[in-house]
């Protein structure tokens, strides 16, 4: 089985010839088909397409913010478009029932401590698996897969244990520790590193540089973009992280946004403004993140300083 | 290569690998140990366990629900893979075209996935709902039929579908934008001096050199399309009738709701053997397609 | 007792954290406060009743207990219903579980049967309401006390009587009279419906009740309610869906979709429990409330829950104190009573007098009079597994999948499945 799982990397590419000589940096890398001559029926067709597109992506987030805003008890039913009288009495309510800004900090603690770290631990073991050759290394990388195949809601209750029997329970160590590494950053990662021509190692080796420097001077800044996108999904992983909090948190003071929020939904009834103010609380940074992250993503050839 | 190389080698080795490997398998593979050995009991979480070798999985290999929810998870999988994957890679390419304000697309389309599934199920519910819900007010309009969506089962698990494909669309093109960002634009450009059309470039160029991002986008969808749960566990929760319950949710019930977490771990690791296979098969068959540069 | 499950699965795990080479610097110590330190014990109890608006009720009983025992402090920790039992297993699983929490009644014999509480000794019977003191024992041990209850009546909406010229509810009512209104009140062009009651579990083991029959066997080997008793029941429930109640793709079973109806005036007839009476105080119509009406006899649903000590307690003589009080006090009946926070399980019901003009709705009384013919839920081991299975077969009948004949044998197989 060992040996089905091989990852090799040593594949000519279509378009070697090209690839082989790295590009100059340029102002924004359009890989678009088709960019200087277009139609411009066809360009309005696009933003025709692109923005009816948009508006049904939005419609869930509207929702939730006119809701928020909809006094209680004009709820039932579907959504509405004008809110008659709007009012900030959930945003009220909710800032009186939780401590949101305790909470908030705690979410963004944990959130930024673990994305942080999987990038850090994420990249190395990216650098790892792409560039040194090591006996079983497709073993490892398919034990690195494989933590992805179980499903946590199973892995919640041997790890509680693990966890009181270290005496991490409730700290937060204990809410940091699943997310200090996670397979899925390395595995696109990986696929990132394996995107920087070799040949770029191969110079610098050449040049004395060591793993060390290839790794941080020439490998990192080249996958930015995939260290961006990373980050995001890190961020939102911890973030909306639920399952895991509720059951090893038990002092108020570690709560996160999520147990905070399912706090607000009762046995018999739920005040739906109350909740989706707290979701607008929850949705904003997280979206905030992505906006700083994007600029990464998209710019990241651009300024990667390939000279 | 000689010994101190060697040693060197196994060094550095350590050195990237030990700060993911470490947190990994205390805080991952000691679970998963763990849950093998309660898969071999009868446990109910609160009262002690009880040996049972391996009767929990001869249990759940003849049980009619095992194989239900695995074709659950299964159909699930087959029909949101290809909705997420085109629609994903088309808007990435849409959205790396020169186009004013498409930071602001970029977001907007992105938006979902941030959102949590509790307020985006109750969106759905309500786009899909059979009697005044949106989607079927205009099916009406143009004269379709109007199916019964999450209230009938066999269209439970196609609102689940069409619902997370919705929401994870942003997910793929946010991985191809990435992707395409790495493609160096000399290449295309060389192909457009060349009298190469824009589905030549993309066929020939673009997406040959997207493939490290496509088997990326495809093994992670189906290990987590497989474990697919949130979704179903909010719009649906696995009903009518069982009609959409997944293997998650069942692993859910099984060890929450029911008290036969033995059983769930069991039936994880089914799943595990499952989602193995179907990534090393992909995995085998990437020589063929994903080229690195 | 012992705590079974850590003696069992924690040290395995522990092991396994060893031999895996990790630092195992806290070896096996439980990461628990000390019992005792200078003098004051601290007692953690675990509760899901006092999420979403009755933390400070919960307090001030909290405080009342510590202000008379000045050697106990508690520690409250509050979980939303919804997420309590997984926490709460987990916590069992883990032995990290406080010295007292809270079981509702259905969960109540899972927990006894399986070695996670403790018995308590000494209980003083005769300030409970005896059939609640009952339902939390098991094998002729008190293992629990009874914390609160709460049943279920009949809401109507005066105003939407009124206009439709029907005579309200009364305490005499049948179901007869209840599907003659509610077929008159339900005028579907408008939106409104005659009536509301779900299809479950918990509907369905009381309209059994109601037509005399019996959920499970006397031994409870076997289950009973695939009875004519039992079709009479399912059929009831059934026949409303659609007819004179939103059905499933109406929008019902969806989160407060019946509050919401009643509380928007569309919605006549509503079978819904006590604990909706703070909710719908401010609805902008006359509304009241009757006994349910019954089919052969009178029978209405109770819900209990209790405190409980856990087996695991190194605590358990200051537990116990804690949940005496917490079930028992004259400052708990004050608190409950003021606040609306279900009622209190006291067997003087002298006590309970202020509850009956505690405001809307007027006829409180209706709450009391439902005492005289409860029903509490049939309870086994396999309590979710049962809940569920029957839910889903009757749910199926009402979406006219199957008929009720069908849905009521398929779900006695998977019922008399779980009793084995």
């Amino acid at each position: 089985m060992p040996e089905s799982l091989s990852v090799e990397s040593h594949v000519e590419p279509h378009v070697e010839s090209h690839v082989a000589s790295p590009a100059p940096a340029r102002e924004a890398a359009p890989a678009a088909p088709g960019r200087p001559r277009k139609g411009p029926w066809l360009r309005l067709l696009t933003y025709a397409a692109v923005s009816l597109g948009a508006l049904v992506m939005l419609f869930p987030f509207l929702w939730t913010v006119i809701t928020s805003i909809t006094p209680e008890g004009s709820l039932a039913g579907g959504p509405t478009l004008f809110v008659e009288n709007p009012t900030t009495a959930a945003y009220r309510t909710l800032l009186e029932t939780l401590p949101m800004w305790r909470i908030l900090l705690n979410s963004l603690w944990i959130a930024v401590v673990s994305t942080l770290l999987q990038l850090v631990t994420g990249s190395m073991a990216a650098y790892g698996f792409a560039r040194l050759t090591f006996r079983g290394r497709n073993v490892v990388f398919a034990l690195y897969l494989a933590t992805l195949m179980v499903p946590m809601q199973v892995l919640v209750v041997p790890l509680f244990i693990e966890m009181t029997t270290l005496g991490l329970q409730d700290t937060y160590m204990a809410l940091l520790a699943p997310s200090i590494a996670s397979a899925f950053g390395v595995f696109l990662l990986k696929q990132a590193v394996e995107g920087v021509p070799r040949e770029l190692d191969e110079a610098a080796t050449i040049d004395g540089a060591g793993h060390l420097r290839i790794f941080a001077t020439i490998v990192l800044p080249l996958i930015r973009p995939a260290l961006a996108t990373v980050a995001v999904f890190a961020f939102m992983g911890s973030w909306n992280s639920f399952l895991w909090p509720l059951v090893v948190i038990r002092s108020p003071e570690f709560m996160t946004l999520p147990l905070g929020l399912s706090t607000l939904q009762g046995q018999f009834t739920t005040e739906w403004d109350v909740v989706m103010a707290g979701s607008v609380f929850s949705i904003v940074p997280i979206a905030i993140v992505y906006l700083l992250a994007q600029r990464h993503i998209i710019a990241g050839v651009a300024h990667s300083g390939l000279k | 290569m000689n010994r101190g190389r060697r040693w060197r080698n196994r060094g550095w080795v350590l050195f990237f690998l030990a700060p993911s490997a470490i947190p990994l398998v205390l805080f991952t593979v000691i679970p998963m140990v763990s849950s093998v050995w309660v898969s071999l009991h009868e446990w109910n979480l609160i009262s002690a366990m009880k040996w049972v070798g391996l009767d929990n999985y001869t249990h759940l290999l003849t049980d009619d629900q095992t194989r239900s929810v695995f074709l659950h998870s299964l159909l699930y999988c087959l029909g949101y893979l290809p909705l997420v994957f085109v629609g994903g890679l088309g808007l990435a390419l849409v959205l790396n075209q020169q186009l004013r304000g498409r930071s602001f697309f970029r977001a907007a389309y992105f938006l979902p996935v941030v959102t949590s599934w509790v307020v985006v199920a109750l969106v759905w519910k309500w786009l899909l709902n059979p009697t005044n819900g949106l989607v079927n007010t205009i099916l009406g309009a143009v004269g379709l039929p109007q199916p019964g969506w999450w209230t009938d089962p066999t269209w439970a698990l196609p609102a689940v579908i069409l619902s997370s494909a919705w929401k994870d669309l942003g997910f793929v093109m946010v991985i191809m934008l990435a992707g395409l960002q790495a493609i160096p634009s000399d290449v295309l450009e060389a192909a457009t001096v060349d009298g190469a059309g824009a589905w030549q470039r993309f066929r020939r160029i673009t997406f040959p050199l997207l493939s490290p991002s496509t088997f990326f986008v495809v093994i992670i969808s189906l290990i987590n399309g497989f474990q697919v749960f949130d979704q179903v566990y909010v719009m649906t929760g696995g009903g009518p009738q069982g009609a959409s319950q997944v293997v998650v949710g069942q692993v859910y019930d099984l060890t929450f709701r029911y008290g036969r977490a033995g059983e769930a771990s069991a039936l994880s690791w089914l799943l595990f053997g499952v989602i193995l296979i179907i990534t090393a098969v992909q995995i085998r068959g990437q020589k063929r397609w994903v080229h690195y540069a | 007792m012992k705590n079974l499950a850590r003696r069992s699965a924690a040290p395995v795990i522990a092991g396994l954290v060893l031999t895996l080479g990790a630092c195992a610097q806290g070896s096996a110590s439980q990461s628990d406060a000390p019992a005792a330190s200078g003098g004051v014990t601290t007692v953690r109890y675990f509760n899901f009743s006092a999420n979403d608006g009755h933390e400070k009720d919960l307090d001030q009983i909290k405080a009342a207990f510590e202000k008379a025992n000045p050697t106990i402090k508690v520690k409250i920790e509050t979980t939303p219903y919804a997420d309590y039992f997984t926490k709460l297993q987990t916590a069992v699983a883990g032995g990290t579980v406080g010295d007292a929490f809270e079981l509702n009644y259905e969960n109540f014999v899972t927990y006894a049967k399986s070695g996670a509480l403790a018995e308590l000794p000494g209980v003083d019977g005769s300030a409970y309401k005896e059939s609640l003191l009952k339902a939390f024992s098991s094998d002729g041990k008190q293992y629990g006390l009874p914390e609160s209850f709460s049943n279920v009546v009949l809401f109507f909406n005066k105003d939407l009587f009124k206009a439709a010229g029907v005579a309200e509810p009364t305490s005499s009512w049948t179901w007869a009279d209840e599907q003659a209104a509610a077929q008159k009140l339900t005028n579907k062009a408008k939106g409104v419906w005659g009536d509301y009651q779900p299809i479950s579990f918990f509907e369905f083991y009381k309209t059994l009740a109601q037509s005399g029959g019996q959920f499970l066997s006397a031994d409870k080997k076997t289950s009973t309610f695939n009875s004519p008793a039992g079709k009479q029941a399912a059929q009831f429930l059934v026949a409303k869906s659609g007819r004179t109640m939103p059905t499933e793709a109406d929008g019902a079973g969806t989160p407060d979709f019946d509050s919401k109806l009643f509380k928007s005036g569309k919605l006549a007839l509503w079978h819904t429990g006590v604990w909706m009476f703070s909710g719908m105080a401010d609805a902008p119509f006359a509304w009241d409330v009757v006994v349910e009406p019954g089919n052969t006899t009178k029978a209405s649903a109770m819900f209990t829950n209790g405190a409980v000590v856990s087996a695991a307690s190194k605590n358990k003589e200051a537990a116990q104190k804690w949940v005496t009080y917490l079930t028992s006090s004259d400052v708990m009946t004050d608190v409950r009573l003021k606040t609306s926070w279900e009622l209190p399980p006291v067997a003087d019901e002298s006590k309970l007098a202020s509850y009956l003009q505690a405001g809307k709705p007027a006829n409180r009384q209706a709450v009391f009079d439902s005492l005289d013919a409860t029903v509490l839920p049939p309870v086994i081991e396999r309590q979710q597994e049962m809940q569920d299975a029957v839910t889903k077969e009757l749910s199926a009948a009402a979406a006219g999948r199957k008929s009720v004949d069908q849905a009521l044998a398929d779900a006695q197989k998977a019922v008399d499945a779980l009793l084995k």
